[in-house]
């Protein structure tokens, strides 16, 4: 029976304190009734190998002794839904950003890099996950009840957004703001070699004649796809992937002009001709290093334009998951705008 | 192959799942008379429901907490075994289950 003995010794260390010698009395005679009854049938003693098959029949001795173990969780079911969508947020929110941002300057300008090590990134990620896992398993043992578990009303739920519909505000807005933001940029910024400004005189380099053209053409596109998604609210392969161009154009073009050391000159009465020398280099050297953040907004910028697109192929492939989309989608989607 | 494990799998959980529900009311049904754990495994495995032993006593533990059975030490053939027996609350418990179960079989008879 040492077999036996160590088996039950075995699950008796997991099992909860108070009923631990009831439970191991009560299963103990129930495994030597199996024994003498298989004893008694063969006419001899079991052999090891044979107590050792009933044993495993019963059971691993963890599993066996969680079987007497209320069910426990740190977080428990209602909650871990919260957790998980908390946790992700945050945690991609955090991971996502510094990783571009580390990225980008170790690519672009790595002697810049400064604080941003990747070292740091993990330790905040333990941390964040750490604090969160506390907060969320104190709330669950403090036995947290949420209010909106019990006050819900159906009327209260938020729309059903179809997430390829343009919001007509939002079109609307994007047109007002590049127009006004376009005849801003048109009346200062005209490409002439010189710009007065609040008396300082600004002298920029020929190449800004290519950059101003540019952006303007790409500014009265983007005003131009903003007056068709006012009229045709639904976004469609064709005019996203055209918004994806013209901002990836937009980002190249941004991201040069950061590095072409566009300003030539500074002068007014009452900066000496030195300083405004030590100026402008100090001016151009500082807008170059923006670029690692440029590019790093770029990125995000022209991300959100590809999953647009990739969101649109899978309403077309899979015939959509929102009803409304659905629906209201074929006529434009068909049309191709 | 793992097409037919994963299968296998989850006709076990689904199996598993259908026959929680029915061990309770069988357990209970077979402790009108006393029983001890062994025996009434036997009791019930004779009647086609084989249930292991670290299936019952967790569940005769639960159910005599929730004061549906009465236990007690006792020694019979030199060793000492616990009886158990339903309670009063338990038998009531028993025919609303038994009830409840009649309905749910004549429905499923219907639908199947």
């Amino acid at each position: 029976m040492e077999l036996l003995d160590r088996y039950l010794h075995a699950i008796e260390f997991w099992l909860p304190k108070r009923q631990k010698q009831d439970i191991i009395a009560e299963l103990s005679e129930d495994l030597r009734s199996q024994i003498e009854e298989k004893e008694a049938e063969l006419g001899r003693k079991l052999q090891n190998e044979e107590v050792e098959a009933i044993l495993k029949r019963c059971g691993a001795p963890l599993e066996v002794a969680s079987r007497y173990r209320p069910q426990q969780y740190l977080i428990g079911p209602t909650l871990f839904p919260i957790y998980r969508f908390v946790l992700a947020v945050a945690l991609i929110g955090c991971v996502v950003p510094r990783f571009l941002i580390w990225l980008v300057f170790l690519l672009v300008d790595p002697a810049h890099r400064g604080y941003l090590h990747i070292e740091n990134m993990w330790a905040t990620v333990l941390y964040f996950a750490f604090f969160t896992t506390v907060a969320f398993a104190i709330a669950e043992r403090s036995g947290v009840k949420l209010e909106a578990l019990n006050t819900w009303n159906p009327r209260k739920l938020p729309p059903v957004r179809d997430p390829n519909r343009i919001s007509r505000f939002g079109s609307l807005f994007e047109i007002a703001a590049g127009v006004v933001v376009n005849v801003w940029f048109a009346g200062i910024f005209w490409p002439q070699p010189a710009v007065d400004f609040y008396g300082v005189r600004i002298t920029i380099a020929p190449v800004w004649q290519v950059f101003f053209w540019s952006f303007l053409f790409l500014a009265v596109a983007n005003v131009a796809i903003a007056g068709v998604n006012l009229f045709r609210p639904y976004w469609t392969p064709r005019r996203a992937g055209l918004r994806l161009l013209f901002d990836g154009i937009g980002a190249g073009l941004f991201c040069g002009l950061l590095k072409a050391h566009l300003l030539v000159g500074i002068s007014a009465s009452s900066i000496p001709a030195a300083k405004a020398i030590e100026l402008t280099n100090l001016i151009n050297t500082w807008i170059a290093r923006m670029l690692p953040w440029a590019i790093v907004t770029m990125l995000v910028i022209l991300s959100f334009d590809v999953y647009r697109i990739l969101r649109l192929r899978c309403v077309h492939l899979h015939g959509g998951s929102i009803g409304p989309a659905v629906k209201d989608l074929s006529s434009p989607m068909v049309n191709g705008n | 192959m793992s097409q037919s494990n994963g299968n296998h799998d989850l006709f076990e959980n689904l199996r598993l799942e259908l026959r929680r529900g029915c061990l309770s009311l069988a357990v209970l049904s077979q402790l009108r008379t006393e029983r001890y754990g062994y025996t009434l495994r036997k009791a019930l495995a004779e009647q086609g429901l084989e249930i292991d032993e670290g299936t019952l006593y967790p569940l005769l533990r639960r159910l005599e907490s929730q004061g549906l059975l009465t236990s007690e030490w006792r020694e019979e053939e030199k060793r000492n075994k616990r009886f158990y027996r339903l309670s009063p609350e338990g038998k009531l418990m028993l025919k609303q289950l038994g009830a409840e179960w009649q309905k749910i079989n004549s429905s499923l008879k219907e639908i199947l």
